[in-house]
């Protein structure tokens, strides 16, 4: 090979070795943002840890497949929620019709109805703890939990939700819709128990 | 309000609102609901404050070291 061919594969090499890196520093900066979410989808925390460990690996080899300008997080939740599924951590389909939930203003209610009579909508929450949201979060289904993670703690959009998961954004609505209620649903039965009725 | 039961067609668009994916009409018609009704009011600013507070709820665990660092160990080393 002569020099002046060498020349430009050189060039090319180290160009490439720069975008890797900066796509891997990158990608390591949203990791605190990726495991938040990672931490809700799956049950336990080690499951949550071995999941980063193969997302990011597969991240860091198929870097080049990621088009610079476009939504890195969603791309990393992207390859996360797919591994998640390959993986069998999440073998259970949601059945499609399930009891249905109870409505918005629910857990409000119940908590208002069960409380010292104070009907302040601060001190109402504050009757929460932080554990029965987390234990009621784990309780939501996963097609349901998916989109609520992504939605309401990850903060995408519904658009980049439907990317991530794969899905139609009508579908990423009804199920945030449902979720949200379900999730109610869980924390009324956690914070309060289910004799109120 | 259009619907029969103005405070249960307000139950129905208020996770709508809250994520502002209404339209200017709909958003006009939440509010002045939210406005003239105490009970869907503070029922509004609960949802409101519930959200917040789920948010932080889970987010307080954070990403262990340990595992930032395994993270870091799988960037291709540098030739």
């Amino acid at each position: 090979m002569s020099e002046t061919t060498r020349e430009p594969d050189a060039r090319r090499l180290a160009t490439e070795a720069r975008d890797r890196v900066r796509f891997e520093e990158d990608a390591l900066a949203l990791s605190d943002q990726v495991y938040r979410v990672a931490r809700h989808l799956v049950g336990s925390r080690d499951d949550a840890e071995d999941l980063m460990q193969e997302t990011y690996a597969r991240a860091f080899r198929s870097w080049r497949s990621f088009q610079p300008g476009t939504n890195l997080r969603a791309w990393l939740l992207r390859i996360l929620t797919n591994l998640n599924i390959d993986r069998g951590r999440r073998q259970q389909r949601t059945p499609d019709l399930q009891p249905l939930e109870e409505g918005d203003y629910f857990l409000y209610n119940k908590l208002e109805a069960s409380g010292d009579g104070t009907t302040d909508e601060q001190r109402v929450v504050e009757r929460l703890s932080q554990n029965d949201v987390v234990a009621a979060l784990s309780e939501v289904p996963h097609d349901f939990r998916d989109v609520l993670v992504l939605v309401d703690i990850g903060d995408f959009t519904y658009a980049d939700a439907a990317q991530i998961l794969d899905i139609p954004i009508g579908t990423v609505m009804s199920r945030l819709h449902r979720g949200r209620r379900i999730l109610k649903q869980a924390m009324a039965e956690t914070a309060v128990g289910g004799e109120q009725e | 309000m259009t619907a029969a039961d103005p405070c249960a067609h307000c139950e129905e668009m208020m996770q709508p609102y809250l994520d502002r994916v209404l339209t200017d009409a709909e958003r006009a018609e939440a509010e002045t609901h939210l406005d003239e009704c105490t009970y869907c009011r503070k029922r509004y600013r609960f949802e409101d404050q519930l959200r917040t507070f789920v948010r932080q709820a889970v987010q307080s665990e954070p990403m262990p070291l340990e595992l930032k660092q395994k993270l870091a160990d799988l960037r291709t080393p540098l030739q």
